[in-house]
Parts: structure tokens; C-alpha cells; sequence
């Protein structure tokens, strides 16, 4: 195996990547779900309710705000930019509080309060920030609330939606750059012939699988990284997510190097991933609906990748949590690597008797 | 350096029950063009193959310049050119790309790809990619990646087939010069004139077996009619008459022929390949 000739093919397939539709797809799917996503959710790991207040004297309202970490603050100097940027949904709510608004609430003057609801909202947004200002105003007023409430949890502790959709979105991002890259590029030159131009050269047939393999793990991760930072979630673990995300990228790139040797054509990369898209991604299907078995999951490959990033990413988990499921993980490249070999000397046969 | 850069000794393969290739035997001189002429399903593919690596042969040897597959696969491959009859080039690439490309598997730095271009009659195409070149256009850059690592053997498939007359006469003269500075040149074609043109021996094959591998006009004289077919216009016409070369009379005749002012033509009575093909093998070139 020649490294050298390796790199080459790879250079190659660098060169023709902007060229190829698929290429551009690779790059461009992942980011577009993400915008689809924030659009529908807001930020996939930041669902905080938006809060901006201007505050014409120095209110204690604003302070307690800011130290809360469950509303995200904006302080803005202008009224009128308040009311743009409720008006634009990106503020849920805000708050205009007038100079000596805090002493005449202690008075007992009720002075006026204007609070203005952004028309594209999240309902429970909007309850949480006005629930949140009557509290802090009746903090202000120093006295105690005439009721005493009893909180009461119903129903399973869940993450928001948005958050169990997160392994869902991290994983299209690998599948599509570690899987569909390396299958269709193999069999894309199977269909053309240019693999028959390449084998009668020094270059050996599992070193332009080598480079197609490279090139999609590269941009597998890359993309699972740019997915996550678009998010901002690229925090606390960054060696830990790193880990985990090369081996999720190796592991998704053996199975597409596995569906491109496979595959006479194109067509037949397609009709594969058809089919077996749905076992790849089922197990994120498992976070999003958590009532269901979880055990289900772990049946799938896949489990064993996306549930480490799923740790530490969303539970902030370390390597020492996840080294069991990635052990199993890097023991399926392992034992894939038999099949892979495989099917690059079927490959090689095939090439050679084709007419 | 071997004699022989190509070296056949009872070349065998089959495809499950059907015999491809059986027993096959020859031998390809440097700077010689051999043409191996058969009709579609002779088996030159598949030799072409195991001669290529490709495939391995199920029995018999092959020697390409003195070295074996089996342990020098990548020696060789490194000393070859393979020009397909399927137009395989990296069509998003321009042709340049493509050679410059094509020389760093070989491990050519700073190939000199302009001069190639230049070569094949595409040095103003070079920027433009593959995908905007006619099939001609893209047949003479097939030829230029096969020879972008100046290779001492060169296997040629139907590198003519299909193309306008100045495009195949391009490419026939790049074989001829790439045969003088000394490649060995193994062609398969169907174009019996282009062999006849081309080769310095021709091979025969059908249903896998050799039937034949000489000099053209070794096979000619072996299989035509030792005459000449003369024509003489006389007073009231055209005489033409067909003289046997044997005949003791024969040179009297050509002699009085030459010398009357009367003679039209002289032509040889030689067999064409085609026809020395049909009778050795029973069948055509064509399908």
C-alpha cells in the first residue's frame, strides 16, 4: 500500500469534489436540516426563552434577570429597537423599564409596565418571561406572594424535542459525508470505467478505496463538527467529542466503502442505501420517542457510535463514561474490515472480467 | 533486458465452462507491432487482461520484459500503457488534469503535459474539459495518458474504432512512433487494413486459439496466388489476363508487356488478411 499514490487519488478526488453534485450535497444537506431545525425549534441546544429589557434608570429587575440561567438576556438601549426586534422574532418578549421604576413599585404606586409579546413566539416562552417579571416585580416590592404554590411533576422528566432530535441531526451529518461520499464516488467510477484506467497503473484497487474512504471520513467529521459548533454545542468535552466523532467516522465510512465495493452502479449505491438508511438512523429514532424500548436500540450498529456523542455532548459525559460502547464500536470497524476486504477482491475481479 | 518484451507460453482461461483463452502462445519484440486480429468473443480481451494483471491466468506463463506478474506486478505496471476501447477519462477533468493526474500515479513530477497535448493535436484544448472534447478528441488524449509514462510496452484496444479517417491516421502514426523509439506494441483491431498497415506480424485468433502469428506478407504469399494480373490495351480494347508467376513463360510475357505501349496495370494477385483470416479460422472478422 502506497501512501504516496493514496494521497494522489484523494488529491483527485479533492479536485473533482466542488464538480460533483453529490459533493456539494455532502456539504450542503447537513446545514440546511440545522437551519430548518433552528427555524422550527430555535437553537437546537439553546431553547432558552429571549428576553430583552430596556431599562431607563438602573432596575434591580434587570440584574436578577441577567444572573437567571434559564432566560437569555439582551439589554438594549432603544425602544423602539426593542419593539424591531420582538417585532422580527428575535426577542420572545421584552421589557421597558422606566427610570425609578423600582422605588415606585416599593411606594405602592403601580407605576406602568409595558411588556410586548412577539406575535411568533413560543406560547411557553412567552408564559415562562411573564411569569418570571411578576415574580421579579413582586421581589421588588419586597412582599410575599399571596398564594403558596405547590409544583407538582407530572409525567416523565423528557428534554425538549430539540434536544432529542440532536443525535438525529449529528448523525445525518456523518451518515451523508462518511456513507454517501465514498459509495457513490467507487461506484461512480465503476459505471464510468475509470477504476479499469486506474487498476492498469502502479495504483492498487484498495488504495483509491483508501482515498475515497479519507476523504469521506475527513468531511464526516468535519461536517458532525460544523453541525454541532452552527449549534453551539462544541463545549465542554471538545477531546471527548473528538474521539467519539472519529470513531463514529471511521465506523459509517467502513459501511460506505462496504456499499460502494458492493455496487455495480450508482443505482445500486442508491437502492442500498434505501434500504438500509432506516437501520443506519433508527437508533436516533430511539431519542426522540424515549418512551419506547430503549434496548431496541443498542440492536442496531449505529447505537454504538451515536449513543457516546449523544453522552457527551447533550450529558456533558467524558471518554471514561463512553469507553464501553466505543470499545464495542471500534470492535464492529474490526470485524467489518473481513467483509470490506472482501468485497474489494470481488471488486478487482469483477473489474477484470467485466467485457 | 529480455529478447522479447512480451512473452506468451500456453495461455489458458475460462470463464466457468466456457474456454476464453486456450493455449495461447507468442511473443512481442521491442519496437515491434503485433496485431492480434479476431472477430468479438476471440479471446483478445481476455488475453489482453492477463497480460495487463488483471486477470490470472489459469495456466501457462507470461513474461513482460523479463518479469512476471506473480512477483513484479508493480514493475510492470510501471513499464506499460493501456489504452482502452471504452473512452474512460475523468470527463469533469480538463486534459490536462487528466495526464497530470494519470503521471503522479506513476510518480512523474512536473510531466510535461503541454508537449503531449501538443502531440495529439489537442494543445490549444488543454484547459477544457473532457466532457466539451469529440470522441476523436478524447480517443488522442486516451493515447496521450497511455503514454504519459513513456511505457516500453503498450497494449492498444481497437485504438481507432469508430473515428474519422484523420483522427485513427493520428493515432496510427503515434503507434508507429512509438514502435520506433522502441515500445513493443501488442494491437487488437478488427480494421484489417490497420493491421495490415500497422503491424509487423499479425496474430489470428478465434474460440480462444492461435491459428497463426507471421508477417503479413509472409501470410499473403503463403495464402495468395503466386500472379500477377495483367492489363494490356490492344487495338480494339482491354486485354487482361491473369499470369502465374511459376508459369515458365511468365517472365517473357511481363517482359513484352512492360516494354509494349499498351500496358495499363500490373497488379499482384495477393490475399487479404481478411480473406487468409476466413480460411485458416472459417470465420470473419466482423461480430
Amino acid at each position: 500500500m502506497s501512501l504516496a499514490r493514496t494521497l494522489e487519488v484523494l488529491k483527485k478526488d479533492l479536485q473533482l469534489g466542488p464538480r460533483s453534485p453529490i459533493f456539494l450535497w455532502v456539504l450542503l444537506l447537513p446545514l440546511l436540516i440545522t437551519f430548518v431545525l433552528q427555524v422550527t425549534f430555535g437553537d437546537l441546544f439553546d431553547p432558552q426563552p429571549r428576553l430583552g429589557i430596556v431599562d431607563q434608570g438602573s432596575s434591580a429587575i434587570t440584574t436578577e434577570v441577567g444572573e437567571m440561567s434559564g432566560i437569555a438576556l439582551t439589554v438594549l438601549d432603544d425602544v423602539d429597537d426593542l419593539k424591531t426586534q420582538v417585532e422580527a422574532n428575535d426577542l420572545d418578549a421584552g421589557l421597558v423599564l422606566p427610570d425609578g421604576f423600582d422605588d415606585a413599585v416599593r411606594s405602592g404606586a403601580r407605576p406602568p409596565l409595558e411588556f410586548y409579546v412577539g406575535g411568533e413566539s413560543l406560547a411557553s416562552n412567552r408564559v415562562i418571561l411573564a411569569v418570571t417579571t411578576l415574580d421579579m416585580v413582586r421581589q421588588v416590592e419586597g412582599k410575599a406572594p399571596p398564594v403558596e404554590v405547590d409544583v407538582v411533576s407530572l409525567g416523565d422528566e423528557l428534554l425538549p424535542l430539540s434536544v432529542r432530535l440532536v443525535p438525529f441531526v449529528v448523525m445525518y451529518a456523518l451518515l451523508i459525508a462518511a456513507v454517501f461520499l465514498p459509495s457513490f464516488s467507487i461506484a461512480d467510477e465503476r459505471e464510468k470505467h475509470t477504476l479499469d484506467a486506474l487498476v492498469v497503473t502502479p495504483v492498487k484497487l484498495s488504495e483509491v478505496v483508501a482515498a475515497k474512504g479519507v476523504l469521506g471520513f475527513g468531511l464526516a467529521v468535519a461536517m458532525a463538527v460544523a453541525t454541532l459548533w452552527l449549534n453551539g454545542a462544541l463545549s465542554v468535552q471538545a477531546i471527548a467529542l473528538l474521539v467519539v466523532l472519529v470513531i463514529a467516522g471511521l465506523l459509517l465510512t467502513e459501511i460506505g466503502l462496504i456499499y460502494g465495493t458492493a455496487s455495480k452502479d450508482v443505482t445500486g449505491v442508491f437502492t442500498l442505501i434505501k434500504g438500509t438508511g432506516f437501520i443506519l438512523l433508527a437508533p436516533t429514532i430511539f431519542y426522540i420517542f424515549p418512551d419506547w424500548p430503549q434496548w431496541i436500540a443498542k440492536l442496531f450498529p449505529t447505537y454504538w457510535v451515536i449513543n457516546p456523542v449523544y453522552e457527551v455532548v447533550i450529558n456533558g459525559a467524558g471518554l471514561g463514561t463512553v469507553w464501553g460502547e466505543l470499545a464495542i464500536a471500534a470492535a464492529v470497524i474490526v470485524v467489518m474490515i473481513v467483509p470490506l476486504r472482501y468485497l474489494i477482491g470481488r471488486l478487482e475481479t469483477k473489474l477484470a472480467i467485466a467485457a | 533486458m529480455a529478447d522479447q518484451a512480451i512473452e506468451v507460453s500456453a495461455l489458458s482461461y475460462s470463464y466457468g465452462d466456457i474456454k476464453a483463452v486456450d493455449g495461447v502462445s507468442f511473443s512481442v519484440a521491442p519496437g515491434e507491432i503485433l496485431g492480434f486480429l479476431g472477430p468479438n468473443g476471440a479471446g483478445k480481451s481476455t488475453t489482453i487482461k492477463m497480460l495487463t494483471g488483471q486477470l490470472q491466468p489459469e495456466s501457462g506463463s507470461i513474461r513482460i520484459l523479463g518479469m512476471s506478474h506473480a512477483d513484479q506486478r508493480e514493475h510492470i505496471q510501471a513499464k506499460m500503457g493501456v489504452c482502452f476501447e471504452e473512452k474512460n477519462l475523468y470527463e469533469a477533468m480538463s486534459g490536462e488534469e487528466n495526464l497530470r493526474f494519470f503521471a503522479s500515479l506513476f510518480g512523474i513530477k512536473g510531466v510535461d503535459t503541454d508537449q503531449m497535448l501538443r502531440r495529439v493535436g489537442l494543445g490549444d484544448r488543454a484547459g477544457d474539459r473532457v466532457a466539451k472534447y469529440s470522441k476523436g478528441m478524447r480517443q488522442r488524449l486516451m493515447m496521450a495518458r497511455t503514454l504519459v509514462n513513456s511505457p516500453d510496452v503498450l497494449f492498444l484496444d481497437e485504438p481507432t474504432d469508430g473515428l474519422d479517417p484523420v483522427s485513427a491516421k493520428a493515432i496510427r502514426m503515434l503507434i508507429q512512433q512509438e514502435a520506433e523509439r522502441g515500445a513493443a506494441v501488442l494491437l487488437t483491431t478488427h480494421d484489417m487494413h490497420e493491421a495490415d498497415e500497422l503491424s509487423d506480424r499479425v496474430a489470428f485468433i478465434s474460440e480462444g486459439r492461435l491459428h497463426a502469428v507471421d508477417a503479413p506478407e509472409n501470410l499473403k504469399l503463403q495464402f495468395g496466388e503466386r500472379s500477377v494480373k495483367v492489363r494490356v490495351r490492344t487495338g480494339d480494347g482491354v486485354d487482361e489476363r491473369a499470369i502465374a508467376l511459376d508459369d515458365s513463360s511468365a517472365a517473357d510475357f511481363l517482359k513484352s508487356a512492360v516494354e509494349s505501349d499498351g500496358l495499363m496495370t500490373i497488379h499482384t494477385e495477393e490475399a487479404t488478411l481478411e480473406a487468409i483470416f476466413i480460411e485458416m479460422t472459417g470465420r470473419g472478422l466482423e461480430g
